[in-house]
């Protein structure tokens, strides 16, 4: 089955055309060190760990789950 | 909050056209010009010119992606678990399930919070969408969609309504309303139209728009008042299986993943592709934003998840074990980003030391895979949602 060439053509040079593009921005794109992104995800990690209540668990009257109330309404 | 770790794009006056619009940045014989999309389309679709033949091109684009891997690999100076051996372990996890949730008839298939971290809504495979009270375990609320195989839901932010969509192609959203003479069914709005299933939804910032990923390989941002197409996001090459929009209030990004083992990073305004990262072997089924937005995991059928940073451009780590051959369907982080909860098709959750690159704990109390898993807005808890029907709250 043979296509219109002159369509057919277009079509592959403008996808061709756009990959170019898109791996020349990616390329070019400003990239930190893998030693600078570690530190960072570290330091937020040390920030927050504190706040983390899977990780330092509150007192089981705080954590809704944890407790053994039932809720129920007065009706 | 996060600070912007990708190009930005520019608004101004286009190169070619002189229209004021959302820029992209071109390189034409090496020199740095800003089209508007318009513009580069048309520049795409002109005629070959001098000394260029579509091999030419894919020559080009071949000896990019070399340039880009130099690039990546010239930055790669440390690994991730290296710079953590200085972090202090974690101790022993105690985490148990603390409420089942029962009522679905079949497979659960996905399930979203809601802000106030208490309510939680699910969907099945027999159509069911159901909202829960997660402290008392009362069902709030149930719909049955007109199709099978719901595999996305999400409430949204103002915990007024939900949305849901699946094998239907479409993202129906439905206001929530607790009059008992109203049928909720007959409120449903139809916003986002596929051409193929939809795998995943995703309010952004308020109640007006919604993001969604389809089936048939795009991603789209709609309005919902109107359900107006407000941008579309071509570029996988295969289904698009997850998404997850950045943490930050100001945040303009989503990222993506797929069949085509690819995790693609979006610019939700110009709907360009700003990064995309290929090492996962097999389709990815999740994927989740690190809490400050810096770098995103994915979980795969390749049974590893997979930690990318943004700004390094770069996989920076991968939570695997030879022990674990099955597939990875979900992922998230716990609220500081130390911990991965990643539910697996062997009926269990590994719990990871996201920068040590260990696993914690393995937590056992599925009967069936786990198909979807997201921790509480707050982190006091996770929810896991799984083909045994059940949904089950750890914390």
């Amino acid at each position: 089955m043979k296509e219109i060439m002159s369509n057919n053509n277009t079509t592959n040079i403008s996808q061709a055309r756009k990959a170019v593009e898109q791996l020349k921005m990616e390329a070019y794109m400003d990239r930190i060190k893998v030693s600078k992104a570690a530190a960072d995800l570290l330091a937020y990690c040390d920030a927050h760990i504190g706040e983390d209540p899977l990780i330092i668990p509150v007192p089981a009257s705080e954590n809704p789950f944890r407790e053994k109330k039932f809720f129920c309404t007065i009706l | 909050m996060c600070d912007q770790t990708f190009l930005a794009i520019v608004f101004g006056p286009c190169d070619k056209c002189s229209k004021e619009k959302p820029l992209r940045a071109i390189y034409i014989k090496s020199e740095q010009l800003n089209y508007c999309s318009l513009c580069v389309e048309m520049m795409a679709t002109e005629g070959l010119h001098e000394n260029e033949t579509l091999a030419s091109l894919k020559s080009e684009a071949d000896s990019l992606k070399g340039r880009l891997e130099e690039e990546r690999a010239k930055l790669h100076d440390v690994e991730l678990h290296q710079v953590a051996e200085r972090v202090e372990a974690l101790g022993q996890f105690v985490m148990k399930t603390r409420r089942t949730l029962k009522g679905h008839g079949n497979k659960v298939l996905c399930m979203d919070w809601c802000k106030d971290k208490r309510r939680i809504v699910s969907s099945s495979q027999d159509g069911k969408v159901i909202v829960w009270d997660s402290f008392t375990t009362n069902k709030e609320h149930a719909v049955t969609m007109p199709c099978t195989w719901v595999m996305a839901c999400a409430y949204a932010p103002s915990g007024c309504a939900i949305a849901c969509g699946g094998l239907d192609n479409k993202c129906s959203v439905y206001p929530l309303t607790f009059d008992k003479n109203e049928n909720m069914a007959a409120k449903k709005k139809s916003v986002a139209m596929h051409t193929n299933y939809l795998s995943a939804c995703s309010f952004t910032n308020s109640d007006m728009q919604i993001l969604t990923a389809s089936g048939d390989g795009t991603c789209a941002l709609w309005d919902v008042e109107s359900g107006q197409l407000l941008q579309s996001f071509h570029g996988h090459g295969a289904d698009v299986l997850c998404l997850d929009l950045a943490p930050s209030e100001t945040g303009n990004t989503f990222v993506s993943g797929g069949c085509d083992k690819k995790a693609m990073v979006w610019d939700m305004r110009s709907g360009q592709c700003i990064q995309s990262f290929e090492t996962h072997e097999s389709d990815i089924n999740s994927v989740r934003y690190y809490p400050s937005g810096d770098a995103f995991a994915s979980g795969s059928d390749d049974a590893t998840c997979r930690l990318y940073d943004l700004r390094a451009d770069r996989e920076v780590a991968i939570y695997s074990k030879e022990s674990i051959i099955f597939g990875a369907s979900s992922v998230d982080f716990s609220l500081s980003g130390r911990l991965l909860f990643g539910g697996y098709n062997d009926y269990t959750i590994n719990v990871w030391d996201v920068l040590k690159g260990s696993r914690v704990s393995i937590l056992f109390g599925h009967e069936n895979r786990v198909s979807t898993l997201r921790v509480s807005p707050d982190g006091t808890a996770f929810c896991s949602g799984s083909w045994d029907h059940t949904l089950r709250i750890w914390a």
